[in-house]
């Protein structure tokens, strides 16, 4: 253990030490009560981030969960005498079951999400409002908890309800950091920017949606649990007016909604501001002033103020480049397969249909990819190329036939489930995600790739496919910021870090010019020259005849031609497909 | 020297005579307080919903210290009034209260506007032994705490006797209702009238023939008005807050429908008193600006001041109506034990109060009922007659010349 690190560790004992004996200060207990109402918005902030900042699901209910944990805690202690510590993980547990329940359904449904998905949290708010103004559980009066005992911890039950707080602040920024730097973080962050393809490389989306659904609501709902306490006398309409949902979802813009600590950061600043400001006449302008300032620091800190304080430590510091210099392409063991034995299937596709609406896009193609050959996929614009990368990968389901990797059918699998097999793509037009640097982006498909590496382990991993095909310079960026060139490498590096057994290509060459083809076209050889089986769809003919061992001609869906390439594209129907019928002739 | 002191004694003579008269100017016979300012906590939502009732509050507020300092102070100190603004929220005023309590430490606290407020601060002045007088509690029955003292005049069962007035009154007109539609907020204090009012109904033969509670902030009464409507009760009850009521008369009127006789718990006064669809409309009250709640000199100055400091600030309604009756009434009781014990002490305070009756602009208060609440509801019934508000019932304290209208 470093130095340094010794030394962050012992500041944060230190502080840690320092925050639970604070009520035994003799500090006024006004102190005390703000620190835990800071508190209380850093949980509420970091639970709506875990879900919403870091998947992208936006919730615009987390009323609905922390009121589903005030009322559960609020009805055990009044109503059934439980004792109010038991009652806080019986509020926590309910809110996750209503997250998880909710989740449930919504996740399956592919439409739900963005604004859609936002919407529904908000009439969720409303349903379990409704249910619980309308019910015995409060029935429009409130319910009253002065008369509930609290263990007094430091003299006084504030003292007890400041611990509760720091506990829950404490739990939820754990949780959260624990996350953050887990597959799970990876994977929302991954679902955040483009769900689909995070799937496909092998991240278990509503797996991993329904966790953190389940957290985010759970910690809210603790939340709830201990302010009901707080508060003293809770209301209908005031555990789930709009404030509730509102101030969490702004802490965790204002700090930063996809880093750990940035809702913590942002929840400090504006409860320190909300009550540095509630003093008589200056009270609304306080407020107006700070709307004003988070409109400000919206604007000149897009991604919030935690990521700006990151780029500026980095920036202070100048540090070098975390990845090494390109190793080159020697680094990739060649494994060329034996000549002259005997083929062996690696991915047998049998009698595939796939149809969208009316259209019939895949009508009973049979295709057997052999182990360690170069498969070329060509075909018009619409012949279902594409489609069959699809359903190969899981993306589209089949609606009839079987495909089977190595022998074992994979059709049912999930997208994830066949990724984790060994099966990785690129996409035509690059699709990386779009908020993680290139070494992430890089390091997530070896984390959830076949061999579902450390964080350690992956990361090594990214660097040297990163240099590998040349981006190394480029592991900061971020997507958007690299030329079409380095998108396109920046795809090939994220499925060769896979180690996949069998790579799909999707027009992997088109939009760069001939050099950079010349380069790619080696790249490519050498993949396979590692021992990979390459199915190659491309459009460009020289690039096909030149590197594919056998191609594959689809038109209309449908299998017409299969060979080596100099046969197959002299067959009289596929000189017709491409030529027209004159030429066939 | 002996002329010198007949005639100081013969000025005192005067000047005393002349102050029991109310006719000499505040500030000429008062001490000009000094010492350590006595400092008096407070908060009032200032932002967020129930921002402009706690403008009125604050003139009210703002009016009573001015006033306080002007005649001396309290106990020859000047008085500090440290407000904070809540935000309508009830965690904000608890917090705040906690404030100041124990960082600012003022040395007294007058309760919030708002039954959540109230009943979350309660928690913290019980804890810290602070007495603890609020003015708009809606729900008598939560206010536990033995310190705890309401200014307003609903007694410890509104629910019982507020209904129980409200078919007194009709039962003295020509044709008293036999049936009820009852429409509520489920806003705490409101729901609990309407409950209240359900079984008073039952009990005195008037036909509860709709029960309908809406949630807290319905912006669309068509629904609801069709309901009413359909039962055509002899007697609409609403259990509305701010301009709830002034909509569901809308909705109302659009379907060709007026509630023969008709009732607003807590409405804005002046939207209402406006509201051509409202005339006939009953409320409750417990101070106007006008007669016979006037007639008492300092309720006439209060009366006066308020309506000016409203006007300034663009409330409105600038007419001081129950909100602002009942925190002036606040003040004088908290001042009064103040005055009485020379003490500051809470414990000294909440013991006189229990004791005694303090002379307000609602009337002459006690603390006779359940946890310290009026010994009965001495609330009046107010009725919007040609645009404006006049009390009618009862009778003997309703405004000069009027009375109550009904079919």
């Amino acid at each position: 253990m470093t130095r340094q690190r010794v030394l962050e560790i012992a500041g944060l004992a230190v502080a840690a030490a320092a925050l639970v004996a604070f009520p035994a200060l003799d500090v006024p207990a006004f102190y005390v009560s703000f620190l835990y109402m800071v508190f209380f918005w850093i949980a509420m902030a970091t639970s709506w981030t875990i879900l919403s900042g870091f998947a992208g699901y936006w919730s615009f209910g987390h009323a609905a969960f922390f009121g589903a944990g005030l009322y559960t805690s609020a009805t055990l202690a009044t109503k059934f005498g439980v004792p109010f510590l038991l009652t806080l993980p019986l509020a926590a547990g309910v809110a996750a079951l209503l997250g998880s329940g909710i989740g449930f359904v919504v996740f399956r449904v592919q439409r739900l999400r963005g604004e859609l998905f936002a919407l529904l949290t908000i009439s969720v708010t409303f349903v379990i409002a409704a249910i619980i103004s309308n019910t015995a559980i409060d029935g429009g009066a409130g319910v009253n908890l002065m008369n509930v005992h609290l263990p007094e911890v430091f003299g006084s039950p504030t003292g007890t309800i400041y611990l509760l707080g720091l506990a829950m602040a404490a739990l939820s920024l754990w949780a959260a950091w624990r996350i953050f730097r887990s597959r799970l973080g990876l994977g929302l962050l991954a679902i955040h920017d483009d769900e689909d393809v995070a799937e496909v490389k092998g991240v278990p989306t509503f797996r991993y949606k329904l966790a953190a659904f389940a957290l985010s609501a759970g910690i809210a709902g603790a939340a709830g649990g201990v302010h009901a306490i707080y508060v003293g006398y809770v209301t209908v309409g005031e555990t789930f007016e709009i404030t509730v949902t509102m101030y969490p979802v702004v802490m965790s813009i204002l700090g930063g909604a996809r880093h750990w600590l940035g809702p913590a950061l942002g929840a400090t600043i504006v409860t320190g501001a909300l009550y540095g400001f509630a003093s008589g006449p200056e009270a609304s302008l306080g407020r107006a002033g700070i709307a004003l300032g988070l409109i400000v620091v919206v604007l000149l800190l897009p991604g919030g103020v935690m990521p700006g304080l990151i780029r500026l430590r980095h920036a202070l510091r100048r540090a070098p480049d975390r990845v090494a210099p390109a190793p080159g392409l020697a680094a990739v063991p060649k494994q060329c397969p034996a000549q002259g034995a005997t083929p062996v299937v690696a991915l047998d596709c049998r009698g595939i249909c796939k149809t969208f609406g009316g259209v019939q896009a895949l009508k009973d193609v049979d295709l057997a990819v052999l182990e360690g050959e170069i498969l070329g996929l060509v075909g018009p614009n619409g012949s279902g190329k594409s489609t069959l990368i699809n359903v190969v990968t899981g993306h589209h389901r089949l609606d009839r036939g079987t495909i089977a990797l190595a022998g074992a059918r994979i059709d049912a699998l999930p997208a994830h489930g066949i990724a984790r097999l060994g099966i990785a793509r690129t996409y035509q037009i690059p699709r990386p995600f779009n908020r993680l640097s290139v070494l992430d982006n890089v390091a997530l498909a070896a984390r959830f790739g076949p061999l579902a590496r450390g964080r350690a382990d992956a990361y090594a991993e990214a660097a040297h496919w990163l240099g590998y095909t040349g981006i190394a310079r480029r592991a900061d960026a971020l997507p958007g910021q690299l030329n079409l060139h380095e998108r396109k490498f920046l795809e090939l590096a994220r499925a060769l870090a896979a180690r996949p057994r069998i790579l799909l290509l999707d027009e992997v060459l088109s939009g760069l010019n001939h050099t950079e083809i010349d380069a790619a076209l080696d790249l490519i050889r050498d993949i396979r020259a590692g021992g990979t089986t390459i199915v190659f769809v491309e459009h460009l003919m020289r690039a096909v005849v030149a590197l594919s061992d056998r191609v594959a001609v689809l038109n209309d869906g449908a299998v017409i031609a299969i060979g080596t390439p100099h046969e197959t594209m002299r067959e009289a129907e596929v000189v017709k497909v491409y030529l027209g019928k004159a030429h066939a002739s | 020297m002996r002329i010198d002191l007949r005639m100081q004694s013969r000025r005192l003579v005067f000047a005393v005579l002349v102050c029991l008269t109310g006719l000499w100017p505040d500030g000429a016979v008062a001490q000009q307080a000094s010492g350590k300012p006595i400092r008096i906590g407070q908060t009032l939502s200032l932002t967020g919903p129930l921002g402009q009732t706690g403008l009125t509050h604050k003139i009210v507020s703002e009016i009573f210290v001015e006033q306080l300092n002007q005649k001396g102070g309290l106990l020859g100190r000047p008085v500090e009034y440290v407000l904070l603004d809540d935000q309508s929220k009830a965690d904000v005023a608890r917090t705040l209260y906690e404030r100041l309590i124990t960082s600012d430490r003022v040395d007294l606290i007058l309760g919030p506007y708002g039954t959540g407020a109230i009943l979350a601060s309660m928690g913290v002045a019980q804890r810290y032994h602070k007495i603890f007088i609020q003015n708009t509690l809606g729900i008598a029955e939560q206010a536990t705490y033995e310190w705890h003292f309401a200014a307003s005049l609903g007694g410890a069962e509104p629910q019982n006797t507020l209904p129980v007035k409200l078919f007194e009154a009709y039962g003295s007109t020509a044709h008293p209702p036999k049936t009820i539609a009852i429409v509520t907020s489920k806003f705490p204090s409101a729901q609990y009238m309407a409950q209240g009012t359900r079984e008073v109904a039952k009990r005195v033969g008037v036909e509860p023939v709709l029960y309908l509670e809406y949630d807290f902030g319905t912006r669309d009464y068509g629904a609801i008005a069709a309901r009413v409507k359909d039962t055509n009760a002899d007697l609409l009850w609403v259990g509305a807050l701010g301009v709830e009521g002034n909509q569901l008369l809308e909705a109302l009127e659009k379907l060709g429908y007026k509630p023969p006789r008709h009732f607003y718990l807590y409405p804005s006064s002046g939207p209402l008193a406006v509201l051509p669809a409202a005339d006939g409309a009953l409320s409750l009250t417990s101070f106007e600006d006008g007669l016979p709640y006037t007639a008492n000199p300092v309720s006439a100055e209060f009366a006066r001041l308020f309506a000016e400091r409203a006007a300034k600030a663009g409330l409105p309604y600038a007419h001081a109506d129950s909100q602002a009756g009942n925190e002036y009434a606040g003040w004088q009781i908290l001042t009064a034990a103040v005055t009485a014990t020379k003490s500051l002490d809470d414990k000294a305070l909440a013991e006189w109060l229990d004791k005694n009756e303090v002379e307000t602009v609602l009337g002459k208060r006690d603390f006779g009922g359940k946890w310290h609440n009026s010994r009965t509801d001495y609330q009046q019934l107010r009725q919007v007659q040609d645009g404006r508000w006049v009390a009618v019932w009862p009778p003997e304290k309703a405004t000069p010349g009027a009375r109550l209208i009904a079919p």
